[in-house]
């Protein structure tokens, strides 16, 4: 039986019906062409699928669908205001953190989690925040290198 | 995934009256971890899945000093962690929290389901054991109270029956000065499941001790703990432990480690826990 579920998707209000044995990362990719969501493992071990469900990064193949119900949901879509890049991903891209990309809107949307919990992460708080992102090109100097230079630059606010 | 019925009941009642209408075709979601890997891979199959995170009482953290810290089944980890009366009051379960997975599982994963899931390498249940922790249990028949360590009856077996569940789990408090340590050997530093843990709880002249991802369950080592009371530690004494300990586990090869190499683990890790616990004011 299909569930009835309302939420907030970067900051639109969507009311769709969904099958219960449905993925968040499924309905994001499937139902709402939200494909910058990553898949890699389907198991919670890569960080690709990660999303923000009211305000705190979790693995969107590790959650179903109804889950969602009645939350506020922000995707690496929801990052820019269509014009300008949000802060960590103009890092991102100045410091070439980026190879092939299937990582990237995981590691930013973490990376974003990390900043609106604290404003001025060090170092080991960038590599805990991130220890669930998995990237098997940059590696991941440049990718905390990019992390620390938007805190430094008033990302974190 | 195969299909499934949704259910989210909003009271425990509700919740253990479905539980007894379905039996063996309902299976309860938490934190849905490790579930949810299990459902795509076709390892469980239910035909009711009941989420347990509409029922209010289940996603509270209380503290006081009579009845010590009672955590909710439905608060995950990240709350804990993130708790200033668990930080206060048991940095040891912090460090433990903080162990499991990634930040994004622990947003997710619960107390409650790291120890139902019964794996013997879970992080948090060796502190758990040391701290004597009461699993608070509720079924058609009533609410029981199981100590820790005898929740535990084999690889990812616990001792619920079906109806049952778990609400919470209490931390008795503990009467004066103590210490507790939780270390952790992984094949790295982040995110990775323990080849050996070691927790141990220093009261006054008393020293808990207890291992996980070394035999079947998560073991508390009664018979070095014995060994170790009301005697003032030295590097003798610390190696005898280390070799005690031994003898109440039954570490195998896996895909994590050796065996030889688990049993060297076990040695260094208890004696490190010992001495970091007394504060290394020993030798
Ligand atoms: S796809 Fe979700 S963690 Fe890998
Ligand atoms: S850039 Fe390719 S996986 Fe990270």
């Amino acid at each position: 039986m299909k569930h009835k579920i309302r939420f907030t998707i970067n900051g639109e209000v969507k009311e769709i019906e969904v099958q219960p044995n449905k993925t968040l990362l499924k309905m994001l990719r499937e139902d709402l062409d939200l494909i910058g969501v990553k898949e890699g493992c389907g198991a919670g071990e890569c960080g690709a699928c990660t999303v923000l469900v009211n305000n705190k990064p979790v693995n969107s193949c590790l959650m179903l669908a109804v889950e969602v119900d009645g939350k506020e949901i922000l995707t690496i879509e929801g990052l820019s205001d269509g014009i300008n890049l949000d802060p960590l991903q103009e890092s991102f891209l100045k410091h070439n953190a980026i190879q092939c990309g299937y990582c990237t809107p995981g590691m930013v949307m973490s990376a974003k989690a990390l900043l609106n919990r604290n404003s001025h992460p060090k170092e080991e708080d960038v590599k805990e925040a991130l220890a669930g992102n998995l990237c098997r090109c940059t590696g991941y100097k440049r990718i905390v290198d990019a992390v620390l230079d938007a805190v430094k630059k008033g990302g974190g606010k | 995934m195969k299909e499934f019925e949704y259910l989210k009941p909003d009271s425990i009642k509700k919740t253990i009256s479905i539980l007894s209408q379905f039996g063996e075709k309902a299976q309860i979601l938490n934190g849905g971890t490790d579930l949810i890997v299990e459902m795509r891979d076709k390892i469980i199959q239910p035909e009711y899945l009941v989420d347990i995170k509409a029922i209010p009482q289940l996603n509270r953290i209380t503290y006081n000093k009579q009845d010590g810290l009672n955590i909710g089944a439905t608060v995950t980890l990240n709350e804990i962690s993130n708790s200033k009366v668990v930080q206060t009051h048991y940095p040891i379960l912090v460090k433990a929290c903080k162990t499991v997975g990634s930040y994004q599982v622990r947003n997710r994963a619960t107390l409650a389901g790291n120890i139902c899931n019964a794996s013997p390498a879970a992080d948090t249940a060796p502190p758990l054991l040391v701290l004597e922790a009461k699993v608070n249990i509720i079924g058609p028949t009533g609410e029981k109270i199981v100590p820790i360590n005898q929740f535990f009856t084999g690889v990812k077996k616990n001792i619920l029956k079906k109806g049952e569940i778990v609400t919470s789990i209490t931390i008795p408090p503990i009467k004066g000065k103590w210490v507790g340590v939780y270390l952790k050997q992984g094949r790295k530093k982040e995110v990775d499941l323990a080849t050996v843990g070691v927790a141990v709880v220093c009261i006054r002249d008393e020293v808990r001790i207890a291992l996980g991802a070394v035999a079947p369950v998560p073991v508390r080592a009664f018979k070095t703990e014995e060994l170790l009371k009301g005697k003032t530690i030295d590097e003798s004494l610390l190696e005898k432990a280390g070799r005690s300990a031994l003898t109440e586990v039954s570490p195998i090869s896996d895909v994590r480690s050796s065996q030889e190499y688990r049993e060297e683990i076990i040695k260094v890790l208890v004696r490190r826990a010992i001495l970091q616990a007394k504060g290394g004011h020993i030798l």
